[in-house]
């Protein structure tokens, strides 16, 4: 399999500080790959690095071996579910979902913003307006959104965040389902078990470099312990 | 071409069900109307030459729009930065010179909504003269360059400082500078430094070229260059000031600090 993204030795300095140091991920095409990290280790920012909404200091991404030197050249290739998530609270659900279709110039716009509404559970609010959602309404809405332009890779910044168990399992299942149509997915929460559970391979991060990557079982014979769980092992690389 | 019809639209349909263009409108035309009735029914004011009072009645049109663009275009822009939409914006494939001409047709079109509101009242009160079609002409034409450039000014403020507050306060100093010679007493404008501003202000020179227009007849375009210049290259700085914070947004990028 390819590497549909690619991450070179990237950092991200805002004047002293080091947000990013050094990063290097490789991801192949149909991983459902987990992103770890404590608050402030530099999760989003690296996210919004390789969606191309920030220009690295240093180093080189490429989306698909295009080149993302903080543009949206790959704009139509990608879903990303961000941290900010602001809505325009006067719109419908439906009229949010239509706008972004129209600008990434989807061609059967009902149908497709119909069949999302469908996908996220929302077809029965889809005429209400936003700032009348729930925060788990909301959060599905920005997943319809991400997923407007049926992108290759999807990325997603804590995206249950706030979700009760339900809306959590009604996420899951739907990334479960997209991963398996072929989405790439990049995947950062601090919700452990949920990653443990759906990703393929981990990488965790601290301070903006990277402290380990693999799958869960290679992650696991690379702790001294044998057989820890996803949290102990974060812990234990992630502490002060 | 497609995505700013969007960004058009969508800002024409928040105004609408927000409620916010509606209220300016509301207010545009109950201040005309007012306007209107007194002069032609107040004592004194109706004695004005029926020139005169068109005159007065431009001035006010053109005031009322730039005032009414500035505030609103202060947070067309801003909005987007402070109710965190901006990043799911960015993250479409629209391009930023898509996104400024969008809003910008927003904002101009509101100025086009106050006009065709004060097409009756300039029709009524320039009854019975020649002057109903070089009225309409130049105040839309004079009125459509000064509220771009303010348009500009405010869009590249916006960009720079990413704050509705802080660009409605800078936006509204200048037009206040630049709007207040012009209604200082002749006095004033004979002495030196006011003959000079009086000579670069691009209000005041709009408000000369309606003068001369409506009060002295001299309606050909080649008559008023004098006062037309002046608003050209306002037009022209404002332009050039807002593809200056285009360039600057775009080098600093859509985040600019966080961890």
């Amino acid at each position: 399999m390819n590497n549909i993204i690619s991450a070179k030795n990237i950092t991200k300095s805002y004047g002293p500080q080091l947000a990013v140091d050094n990063l290097t991920l490789e991801i192949k095409e149909g991983e459902f790959f987990g992103f770890l990290g404590p608050n402030g280790a530099g999760k989003t920012t690296t996210i919004r690095m390789l969606t191309g909404i920030l220009k690295p200091s240093k180093g080189e991404i490429s989306l698909q071996g295009q080149s993302q030197n903080g543009n949206n050249n790959n704009a139509g290739a990608i879903g990303v579910v961000p941290e900010s998530r602001g809505f325009y609270e006067w719109m419908t659900g439906k009229e949010y979902l239509e706008f972004f279709a129209e600008l990434y110039n989807v061609v059967d716009v009902e149908k497709t913003v119909s069949k999302l509404l469908n996908q996220v559970g929302l077809t029965s609010r889809a005429n209400s307006t936003i700032k009348t959602y729930s925060r788990g309404m909301k959060q599905r809405l920005g997943l319809a959104r991400a997923l407007v332009n049926s992108p290759k890779i999807l990325f997603l910044d804590e995206p249950t965040l706030g979700l009760d168990p339900q809306g959590q399992e009604d996420i899951q299942k739907l990334l479960k389902n997209l991963n398996q149509q072929g989405v790439t997915i990049f995947y950062s929460s601090h919700l452990l078990t949920e990653v443990s559970d759906l990703c393929t391979r981990i990488a965790i991060i601290n301070r903006g470099s990277l402290v380990a990557e693999g799958s869960m079982a290679e992650l696991q014979s690379q702790m001294s312990t044998p057989g820890q769980s996803l949290k102990d092992i974060f812990l234990s690389l992630t502490k002060e | 071409m497609n995505a700013i019809k969007q960004i058009w639209l969508k800002e024409i349909k928040e105004e609408l069900y927000t409620w916010k263009s509606m209220v300016w409108l509301v207010v545009t035309a109950f201040l005309f109307s007012f306007t209107t009735y007194l002069l032609l029914t107040n004592k004194e004011l109706s004695l004005l030459d029926q020139t005169e009072l068109l005159f007065l009645l431009s001035q006010i049109i053109i005031g009322v729009g730039l005032l009414i663009i500035t505030i609103d275009a202060s947070s067309i822009i801003t909005s987007e930065f402070e109710k965190e939409t901006a990043e799911s914006l960015f993250l479409s494939p629209i391009k930023i010179k898509d996104f400024i001409l969008g809003k910008f047709l927003a904002s101009f079109t509101l100025w086009v909504l106050i006009f065709i509101i004060a097409t009756p009242y300039i029709t009524v009160s320039s009854a019975g003269s020649n002057l109903v079609l070089p009225f309409l002409g130049y105040v839309l034409f004079l009125g459509s360059l000064g509220v771009s450039a303010f348009i500009f000014l405010n869009f590249a403020i916006s960009l720079l400082y990413r704050s509705s507050k802080n660009t409605l306060t800078t936006s509204l100093i200048v037009l206040l500078l630049l709007a207040i010679p012009a209604f200082l007493s002749s006095t004033f404008k004979n002495n030196t430094l006011g003959s000079f501003l009086g000579k670069v202000n691009p209000i005041d020179n709009i408000f000369g070229f309606l003068d001369n227009v409506l009060v002295d007849y001299h309606t050909r375009l080649i008559d008023n260059w004098q006062f037309f210049v002046p608003v050209i290259i306002f037009f022209a700085l404002m332009l050039l000031f807002l593809i200056y914070a285009v360039r600057v947004f775009k080098r600093r990028g859509l985040i600019q600090k966080e961890l």
